[in-house]
């Protein structure tokens, strides 16, 4: 953690002035945290299989949003920078960088001797095809909207690459990480088939090689042998293994059929806690489990009615009724990035709850009796069962009557995207930036998308401004004075975090799991026999 | 025979036509299409054009479903929307899994249930007779999903073991196999050994009661004879229509069990078709569904005539 501190200052510094080669210091520091804490007694060798819930729809990073898929094609593909866990972009397939000082142009060396799955040699025009196949969005990738600001990118040598930016963007460097695309051979998407074959053959430059992947069965990465990092990875094969219930599940890990199960709801992981030779892993996440009002609501648009319902609701109860308390409470930060980025639990406004002033809010809107709303839960999220039941409750004692209205996935994501979302449970992931986190959801049109219809100009200028900072205390203000406005105006109101739950066999060494629930950990995660 | 197919086939083609055309759009009316779930949060109109034209859910509905009937009438059922396989291959692939555990249901649920059925017959209104009628209530009642959830956690929890979860075909990993379909088996195969056990034993009942086979105990030939070649042969026609009927039922039922137990069959990949609105996939798989449960109807129609000759004509 003290290297990654230093790292940022020097990060923030460089930025700062302008001009800057990343020193040796910097590099080493940034290398030893690439894939979480590197464990000096690490053996190579040996099979790892884990035991899953979700299963990916498509291995093809440029073409699949889904989180089911980012979890495991990071094994395979690799960013020009690494997010680490407390949010930091370190350089991964980019050596360093440096910025102009107007902050537009990013020159980034690249990492030399990096080889594909393919066996080819990675280079500058590699990278220039990957960023600017995904940034276009005739391509029909869910991360071109991140590289709006983007306007060229250059590779003037084999081992450079230029990014020219048409305004300033801070994170950029966090914008080449994981989430989607990926460096891949140049014209990879020009031969034929090129979709449908990612999900037989992995292309990317990362540790691990996809070896079988059968629909509803398992998926299989093997070690890749040139890989860049020597020594790494540890482990010789990795597989998955789709499990379609929780039953299924807990008997796997019991009779040693897996040896880590990654569960989503507590009280399944729980009933493994006494069986010997498993143990229960907690790590915060950036997931949140929110309640969302959208403005396009009658009742919703007014703000006060949307204060009431803060007022109303105890997170710290929903949260225990949902997932057994296996989580953190929010203000308006994700759990994995409160620490440095979140305002103070304490400075957050409307989250004690206050049913009087939740009344009179009210009964200024106009509804001294309350009124009746539906309250949209996605069928297969567990935890909404029980929230909802608790919240209708709640709301109850202000006089707000709740109907539960269950819908299947599909539905709820064509009324998420077509901005129709009324009053729904929500469950998201992050990356770990808090404009990553915020930008998309509650930039005004057209900028952003703002799916609640919050249209608010004060914080769209705030989250503009988020974007174009690139020094860490003046981000860190931005997004404080974001936050205060997200929390007295309610758009959102964020819960809780649920922690990431993974139950491991002993053998198991080493495996830290990332706050986004993805996959990186197993890069150093070695199997004792 | 020509006389016997015609109208058969006829009416089958009509019924696959039918059926493919609510399925197609059926599909489509359902909120949500493939292009909304690659793109998750991001609503970019231009990507989101891009890949509709991609996957062709730009052309008007009609013009959608005849390039897919004139593709199928050439036996070309697409690529699946995600994995970009030929749907025919994933359909076979799947439904080699969702067979095995199907005829294996199919057989042992015959060797217990036929047996069981023609004793409770014998020994109507005797011990063995409601002792064998109330392991049939039991069968009958108890949902699949429980049997099997039962019998994955009890021997979980008494021989801590559970099933390989990477499926293995026979000629892969034969012991792998057997053990994979070990449990699945058993927990359909109770349900409709129940279901066999109580038809067989009122058929066998109501044949006991008829002329020829008091005639033929008249006659003073052994039980054996009479229960075997005077009873048991007429309730052959009847049987063989209910094993038909078994069979579409197992095909069906498969899909909860494939569920629970982790297996690739055609059940769980027209559920996962359906929620990620892989439409290929669920079109083909679903025609598929189709012309089994059609086919099995012509065996049986078929099996008819090799039982009763007097059917033949």
């Amino acid at each position: 953690m003290a290297t990654g501190s230093r790292w940022t200052a020097r990060l923030a510094i460089m930025l700062v002035a302008g001009t800057l080669a990343a020193s040796a210091f910097a590099q080493t520091a940034g290398e030893v945290l690439l894939y979480g804490k590197t464990d000096p007694g690490a053996r190579s060798g040996g099979r790892l299989t884990i035991g899953s819930l979700t299963e990916p729809p498509a291995m093809d990073p440029y073409h699949q949003a889904a989180d089911a898929r980012i979890r495991v094609t990071v094994l395979s593909y690799q960013g020009l920078f690494y997010e680490s866990a407390s949010g930091e972009a370190i350089p991964l397939l980019a050596e360093s960088f440096t910025v102009s000082p107007d902050g537009l142009t990013y020159t980034i060396k690249l990492r030399q001797g990096v080889k594909f799955h393919t066996g080819q040699t990675m280079s500058a025009e590699d990278v220039k095809y990957s960023y600017d196949y995904l940034r276009d969005p005739k391509n029909g990738s869910p991360g071109a909207g991140d590289f709006s600001t983007v306007q060229t990118i250059d590779a003037p040598d084999a081992q450079t690459v230029v990014f020219r930016l048409s305004s300033r963007n801070g994170l950029l460097p966090i914008t080449l990480t994981h989430r989607y695309g990926g460096v891949i051979p140049k014209d990879y998407f020009a031969t034929p088939d090129a979709r449908a074959r990612l999900n037989q053959q992995s292309v990317g430059t990362g540790p691990f090689k996809l070896k079988q992947f059968r629909q509803n069965s398992v998926l299989v990465f093997e070690k890749f042998q040139d890989y860049w990092q020597k020594g790494l990875p540890h482990l010789e094969e990795v597989t998955f293994a789709f499990m379609p219930n929780s039953a299924a599940m807990v008997v796997a890990a019991r009779s040693g059929r897996v040896d880590m199960g990654i569960f989503t709801r507590p009280q399944d992981a729980e009933q493994l806690t006494s069986t010997a030779g498993l143990k229960l892993v907690r790590t915060p996440s950036m997931n949140q489990k929110s309640i969302d009002l959208g403005s396009e609501h009658p009742i919703l648009k007014d703000e006060r009615v949307r204060q009431a319902i803060a007022l109303a609701v105890d997170k710290e109860a929903v949260m225990k009724a949902s997932i057994s308390g296996y989580g953190q409470v929010l203000g308006t930060m994700v759990a994995g990035m409160q620490a440095r980025w979140g305002l103070p639990l304490s400075e957050v406004p409307n989250q004690k709850v206050d049913l009087g002033r939740a009344r009179r809010l009210l009964a200024e809107a106009g509804h001294p009796n309350g009124f009746e709303i539906d309250l949209t839960t996605i069928i297969t999220y567990d935890w909404m069962d029980a929230a909802a039941v608790l919240i209708a409750e709640q709301l109850k004692q202000i006089g707000i009557r709740v109907n539960i209205k269950k819908v299947e996935l599909g539905v709820w994501v064509r009324n998420f995207q077509s901005k129709q979302m009324g009053f729904t449970f929500n469950d998201w992931p992050s990356s770990p930036d808090p404009s990553l986190l915020f930008y998309r959801h509650f930039r005004a049109t057209p900028m952003g998308a703002d799916f609640r219809n919050w249209n608010n100009a004060q914080a769209s200028a705030l989250l503009d401004r988020g974007r174009e900072e690139s020094d860490y205390a003046k981000r860190r203000e931005i997004y404080n004075e974001f936050q205060k406005m997200l929390a007295s105006s309610v758009p959102t109101i964020m819960m809780f975090s649920s922690d990431l739950l993974a139950v491991e066999r002993d053998r198991v060494r080493n495996h830290q799991q990332h706050p986004t629930g993805w996959y990186f950990g197993v890069v150093k995660t070695w199997v004792a026999n | 025979m020509l006389r016997f197919l015609l109208p058969r086939l006829a009416s089958a083609a009509l019924a696959a036509l039918v059926s493919s055309l609510v399925v197609f759009v059926l599909m489509r009316s359902v909120p949500g299409d493939i292009v909304g779930q690659m793109l998750g949060q991001t609503i970019d109109p231009t990507a989101s054009a891009a890949l509709r034209t991609f996957f062709g859910l730009d052309q008007a509905m009609h013009t959608q479903f005849v390039d897919w009937l004139a593709r199928v009438l050439q036996g070309d059922l697409g690529r699946s929307w995600y994995q970009g396989q030929a749907v025919t291959r994933m359909i076979s692939e799947a439904f080699t899994v969702t067979l095995q555990i199907a005829l294996l249901t199919l057989v042992l649920a015959t060797l217990i249930g036929v047996p069981l059925g023609v004793i409770a017959g014998i020994y109507e209104g005797r011990r063995l007779d409601a002792a064998i009628q109330a392991f049939n209530l039991i069968g009958l009642s108890a949902p699949v999903f429980w049997v099997g959830l039962m019998l994955l956690v009890g021997t979980s929890a008494f021989f801590n073991w559970s099933p390989p979860f990477a499926w293995r075909s026979p000629s892969e990993d034969l012991a792998d196999n057997l053990a994979i379909v070990l449990l699945p088996v058993l927990s359909l195969a109770v349900l409709q050994a129940a279901a066999y056990s109580h038809f067989v034993r009122e058929c066998m009942v109501g044949e006991l009661r008829r002329d020829h086979v008091r005639a033929a105990f008249a006659k003073g030939l052994s039980p054996a004879q009479v229960y075997f070649k005077h009873a048991l042969r007429n309730i052959l026609i009847p049987l063989v229509t209910f094993m038909g009927m078994i069979l579409i039922q197992i095909l069906g039922g498969t899909v909860v069990i494939e569920s629970l137990f982790s297996l690739p069959g055609l059940g769980r990949l027209i559920l996962s078709g359906i929620q990620g609105r892989d439409y290929p996939v669920v079109q083909g798989a679903l025609l598929f569904v189709v012309l089994i449960a059609i086919s099995v109807n012509l065996a049986v129609d078929a099996l008819y005539g090799l039982i009763d000759p007097r059917l033949r004509r």
